[in-house]
């Protein structure tokens, strides 16, 4: 004993005997090495021989061959010998290394002084109980004391955690901040003066609840409002118009799936139709060109065109689709079970590989290193463009009896009488037969296992999703997928999309990992309210997204103020019980919206191929082809709204990057928010700021005149949507005189900024103007 | 180690190992969970963990090490391209026995659809240098010098035939896109320094960047504020550093504190808003950068002796000159690594010598070997060289055999190849590892560039299974999960 307390302080290196003491804890010394070490066979995901480590008392209860310790006698004690004997093949762990010296120390310890523990440790769930695995049902909606201030079930499930607190919801946020909230969730653009004046008339009189609504119905109907969600979309479904890798060539067409998805947002296609186009688009009764653009999102992800093992490279790229469908729809880390078992998730390689086996099927068309695409159209109009070809091919034939000239009109009138179909950049299933799917040892394509049949992930359903038999074109088991995906039995669907929902407009969800609800993710803060509302979106909401944002707008709980108190803070600093409003910076995009729209620069064309946003000399040159790599479109096209942007994985607009875009590789769940230097250098000095400086200033002389109270009112209401407090409108007249007397004595100066331009600046670059209140 | 194509997914005895975060997960966070986290960071019992930073919360913050690091600075010289070993730091003598005959070993030679050629000996002489007697061929005659201050790792091996992929493996650990580079790892592990200038910074070759640009100093699933800088040894180092045209310097500071102004009467109705004062602060950091990346670049004041020796005063030597010069002034400030790229473009404008290696060498080496020298005996001089390690090599070497019959060009080959550490930790004047007889493939102590990386965080004070990325469901990982081992022969005290 007194040898291996003098082992313990040696390996700790000092000689801080309580901590020698704290090892032999169970909590801070045995728990950290079984749960290293023990936890993946014997937890709660696999109990081999019945046997459970992952808790004191389960340990104490032993496996199906008995007790594995005896309290106060580790020589008594199988666990012990099982670590420590020599024959290797009873030896545990039976993968790795053996347990150290040190750790095997630590358990002896434990074992001999009575294998205590403490008495409120809880026994982790099995994961086949975990909530997001389980139906989703309807809870009850709680009953309130406050009901002054419940607009509608969600305040009630909000304001029930709060009352059982003690605490009372922050006071709904002033009229104007709430337009420009709304404005800015729902389309991304600040409000104009002529929507300030109006919603200041019809909210006055004590309307301005009724006056909201209002605006948020306006909003929606709006096609802006498509361009802001859609690209909440793309950030899921790991969107970018190029392959990545050496020649990081452009995906061809690639932006009508974009397209699609705003034009889907807009028409506020039902999230279950949404779903089946995406995933079996080509397989569905009522496929169209729409449909097959629609299967473009299992094509989105980077390919690299030289691949320096084809066979591991065919996996990635199922890999790629897999992890997607996984965290974009489903909130799981599938793709954690490629090479193993999921250490942490009850995920099995067999899920994965039956989920490969939905995907197999899929085959992208190309030519060597050449990318092709596909007409899209109906299954009708595919196969008359076909057969016009065909007859064209056989017309260029006969030159024997036709003259060319007779042959090219021919061709002419072919043409005219069957177009050509618009190109789309999706993967196609060339035939109905579905290639062998195995499961791959430790991922390695050369090593193949069990053969597996199409399946969805064992632990979310008890019964199978029938999956269809073959059709003519295709093996269906896409539509068999995306059937399942989008039902209201599926446990997880909804929940998802509910939750990035709440998320896009609370700054976080309600579940805060919005694309991990295994047993790793966060729990739900609200977790009735989430069921509540993934129940009610799939019943009374008919999976329509607009519906779901009028519902969570309208509430009380989306109209609170920010209002940070210090108890509040104190006790819940990350607003996860929703007493206030959280802060949210804009994203990117609509950041430089936003500047655009009141520069009076914005150009609302939509659709099309991507715009090459013009990118500083500097950052071009470290490219490998820094000549031809990037050529900026013109113009007119430059002040288009910024989901139109050109997505280049190896040459992402520095703007972009530097303020937070996504990753363009993987899904992305949520936006990063730092705040670094090259923020400030890119949104103070860089072009782009101080050309909309420019015109944001030249747009205040037309629309202000020359004075400059009437120039700094209006850039207020314009830019934050309120008037300037007479502090800053006195700091601003005062910098506009005093500055304007510099640029005009100081001699030498080049080609001035005008002062208004430099407030202007100023005003693009204000905290306020990034984080709406 | 057995060079296997699946190799990168045998997983090590403890992969997917838990974090800290997942750990305040299950005890519901909070300070008692904090508390007891400190506790078992310090027995060692878990993992220490560069944790993300919260929203708004700077991710720079220096971070303390795992354990003492023997190096407080990375200078990566990328020699972009793949130089060939045998033709600078793997002396064949068989190789020229068997000139002309065929390659008789099971070394899938060169990449896919280019001529194979004959076994072709070095043009270029080796030599012994310094005590250490260390080998080194004609091309290096200034950084030869340095022979007993170098550790050749003569059996490097990566997984990959292509540029692409190769520079990808070499950045980033792995051979597909999207993840953090070496230097976002560091930035992420460590913090900054200094925060002045950004703590990663890339310097490329005028010709061009590397093949994969920006994939190459990407900061991947982590923050962008942990991806690479892009730096400019002239001119206007950093991208939109300048104050724009038509604003002077003193409207720039008036607006500057306006801006200040307005934004601190907002902030003070908004009392305790951390993310607001970050921002705040972020446009004060920005302006001191302005003048101190400015003082970098600006070696006017570098004596006439000084820029001779880094060459800046002959044309093949003066840009790769004045990068390293700029080099030591950025680590002067604290920056913590910096990358230098040798070769941009393609083939012959990087080291990637298809049609002449023999000119493509001479021509490449000749452009960077007075520079390292000097940037080695400057080092030496101010003291940096203690605290600074030094990494040469590209993303693979080149084929003992010629690219077709007869040719002087050399093909891919990533089964062996040669690096170089010095400095900081780094146990100089050896040659670690070989290759086989005629430098083909690893075949002593074979270093996978995985193991590379290990060594670089080591020195580092980085424990590569402890530092740990949060992404995907998964403890991320530089080194992935198979099981990489630090080059412990290249280590000081080994």
């Amino acid at each position: 004993m007194n040898r291996l307390l003098a082992a313990l302080v040696l390996w700790f290196g000092f000689a801080e005997m309580h901590l020698a003491s704290a090892a032999s804890d169970y909590t801070l010394g045995v728990k950290p090495i079984l749960e290293k070490r023990c936890y993946s066979c014997h937890g709660r995901l696999k109990q081999e021989g019945k046997l459970r480590l992952d808790a004191a008392t389960l340990i104490h209860e032993g496996g199906k061959n008995g007790p594995v310790i005896a309290a106060g006698k580790s020589d008594a004690s199988e666990l012990l010998k099982r670590i420590t004997t020599q024959v290797e093949d009873d030896r545990m762990p039976p993968e790795g290394k053996p347990l150290t010296p040190e750790q095997i120390a630590i358990i002896k310890l434990w074992i001999d002084g009575g294998a205590k523990f403490p008495s409120n440790e809880s026994i982790p769930k099995l994961p086949s109980e975990h909530w997001a695995f389980q139906p989703v049902l309807r809870p009850a909606v709680p009953s309130i004391k406050n009901k002054k201030w419940v607009r509608n079930p969600i305040d009630q499930f909000v304001l029930s955690k709060l009352e059982a607190r003690g605490w009372r919801p922050a006071k709904e946020a002033e009229p104007n901040a709430l337009l420009r909230r709304v404005h800015l969730d729902l389309i991304g653009l600040p409000p104009t003066l002529a929507e300030q004046d109006g919603f200041a008339n019809n909210a006055k009189g004590g309307q301005s609840a009724t006056a909201l609504d209002n605006v948020i119905t306006n909003l929606l109907a709006r096609p802006q409002y498509g361009e802001r969600w859609a690209r909440h979309w793309l950030d899921v479904v790991r969107y970018a118009d190029s392959n990545g890798y050496e020649r990081d060539a452009e995906k061809p067409f690639v932006w009508r799936y974009r397209d699609y998805v705003i034009r889907s947002f807009n028409a506020d296609k039902p999230y279950d139709r949404f779903l089946l186009e995406q995933f079996a688009g080509d397989e569905l009764p009522d496929s169209d060109g729409d449909t097959l653009i629609a299967t473009g999102m299992n094509r989105l992800g980077n390919w690299d065109d030289e691949p320096a093992d084809p066979e591991l490279d065919r996996f990635d790229q199922l890999d790629d689709i897999i992890s997607t469908t996984s965290q974009a729809i489903l909130g799981l880390t599938l793709g954690c079970a490629r090479c193993h078992d999921h250490k942490f998730e009850p995920l099995s390689t067999r899920d994965y590989y039956s989920m490969a086996a939905i995907f197999n099927t899929l085959k992208r068309p190309q030519n060597g290193r050449t990318e092709l695409t596909l007409p899209a159209g109906r299954f009708e109009e595919i196969s008359a463009v076909n057969q016009r070809d065909q007859k064209i091919g056989e017309l260029r034939r006969q030159t024997n009896t036709l003259s060319s000239i007779e042959i090219e009109k021919k061709v002419q009138k072919l043409h005219e009488a069957t177009p050509d179909l618009p190109q789309a950049y999706f993967l196609n299933e060339p035939s109905p037969e579905a290639p062998i799917t195995h499961v791959l040892l430790r991922g390695s394509p050369a090593r193949r296992s069990a053969e597996v049949s199409p399946a969805v992930p064992a632990i979310l359903t008890r019964r199978q999703p029938q999956f269809p038999a073959a059709g003519p074109h295709t093996s269906q088991r896409r539509l068999g997928l995306a059937r399942w995906l989008a039902s209201a039995e599926n446990p997880l669907t909804a929940r998802v999309i509910v939750n990035r929902v709440w998320q896009q407009h609370f700054g976080a969800g309600l579940v805060r990992t919005p694309s991990d609800f295994g047993v790793m993710g966060e729990p739900p803060t609200h977790p009735e309210l989430l069921d509540w509302l993934a129940h009610w979106f799939t019943h009374e909401g008919q999976w329509s997204l607009k519906s779901l944002h009028r519902l969570i707008l309208s509430s009380n709980a989306w109209r609170m103020s920010r209002a940070p108190t210090a108890d509040h803070a104190a006790a819940d600093s990350e607003n996860r019980l929703l007493w206030h409003t959280s802060y949210r910076r804009l994203d990117v995009e609509a950041l430089r919206d936003s500047m655009l729209a009141v520069s009076g620069q914005l150009n609302q064309a939509m659709y099309g191929r991507g715009v090459f946003l013009r990118i500083p000399q500097a950052a071009i040159e470290a490219n490998t082809d820094k000549d031809s790599i990037w050529q900026p479109s013109p113009e007119a096209e430059q002040s288009r709204r910024s989901i139109y942007a050109f997505v280049k994985r190896g040459l992402v607009v520095p703007m972009f990057e530097v303020l937070d875009l996504c990753d363009t590789v993987h899904s992305s769940a949520q936006r990063n928010i730092t705040t670094v230097a090259p923020q400030a250098l890119t949104l103070f000095n860089g072009d782009f700021v101080n050309e909309q400086a420019r015109h944001f200033a030249n747009r205040l002389l037309k629309e202000a005149g020359e004075k400059p109270r009437p120039q700094v009112i209006r850039a207020y209401r314009l830019a934050l949507g309120r008037m300037p407090s007479s502090s800053e409108l006195a700091e601003m007249t005062r910098f506009l005189s005093a500055e304007e007397l510099q640029t005009k004595f100081l001699p030498g100066a080049p080609v001035a900024s005008t002062a208004l331009e430099q407030v202007c600046r100023v005003i693009l670059n204000l905290n306020e103007f990034a984080y709406a209140d | 180690m057995p060079i296997e194509p699946d190799s990168r997914f045998i997983p090590n005895p403890t992969p997917c190992g838990r974090s800290r975060r997942e750990f305040l997960w299950q005890v519901g966070g909070g300070f008692a969970g904090l508390a007891m986290i400190d506790l078992l960071t310090r027995t060692g019992a878990f993992p220490m963990e560069a944790s993300a930073a919260p929203a708004g919360l700077n991710p720079l913050t220096p971070k303390p090490q795992h354990f003492p690091a023997k190096a407080k600075h990375v200078v990566f010289l990328f020699m972009n391209g793949g130089p060939s070993q045998v033709d600078t730091f793997d002396p064949k003598p068989e190789l020229a026995k068997h000139h002309g005959q065929s390659y008789t070993g099971d070394a899938k030679i060169g990449s896919n659809g280019r001529a194979i050629g004959h076994l072709m000996q070095s043009p270029f002489e080796f030599k012994k240098h310094g005590k250490s007697g260390l080998e080194i061929s004609s091309l290096f005659p200034h950084t030869a010098k340095f022979a007993d201050d170098l550790c050749v790792i003569r059996s490097m091996h990566s997984d990959t035939a292509a540029h692409a992929s190769g520079c990808l493996q070499m950045n980033t650990g792995n051979v597909l896109i999207g993840k953090p580079c070496l230097g976002s790892w560091l930035s992420y592990g460590l913090g900054a320094l200094n925060e002045n200038l950004p703590s990663f910074v890339v310097m490329t070759d005028p010709r061009g960047g590397p093949i994969g640009s920006a994939s190459n100093w990407t900061a991947g699933y982590m923050p962008a504020a942990y991806q690479g800088t892009l730096f400019r040894s002239a001119g206007v180092p950093l991208l939109d550093l300048a104050t724009p045209s038509g604003t002077s310097e003193h409207t720039q500071r008036r607006s500057l504190d306006l801006l200040k102004k307005l934004n601190a009467e907002h902030l003070a109705s908004r009392p305790g808003e951390s993310e607001l004062a970050a921002r705040i602060e972020s446009y004060e950091l920005a302006y001191r950068m302005q003048t101190t990346a400015a003082e970098v670049v600006d070696i006017n004041r570098e004596n006439t002796a000084t820029r001779e020796a880094y060459g800046l005063n002959e044309k093949l030597t003066a840009d790769f000159g004045r990068k390293c010069l700029i080099t030591r002034r950025l680590l002067e400030k604290g920056v913590r690594f910096v990358q230098l790229y040798s070769g941009g473009g393609h083939i012959e404008d990087t080291w990637d010598g298809h049609n002449d290696c023999i000119a493509n060498h001479s021509l490449h080496a000749g452009e960077t070997d007075k520079p390292i020298a000097a940037l080695i005996a400057d080092l030496k001089r101010t003291g940096l060289w203690d605290e600074t390690l030094l990494v040469w090599g590209g993303e693979f070497g080149r084929t003992p055999t010629s690219e077709g019959v007869g040719k002087l060009g050399r093909d891919h080959d990533w089964h062996g190849f040669s690096m170089w550490l010095a400095g900081a930790g780094v146990k100089g004047g050896q040659a670690i590892g070989s290759t086989d007889e005629v430098g083909f493939k690893a075949a002593e102590d074979p270093c996978h560039v995985s193991d590379l990386h290990a060594t670089i965080l080591h020195l580092m004070g980085l424990d590569h299974t402890k530092l740990t990325y949060f992404h995907s469901g998964l403890d991320q990982r530089l080194t992935g999960v198979v099981e990489r081992n630090v080059i412990r022969k290249a280590l000081t005290g080994a």
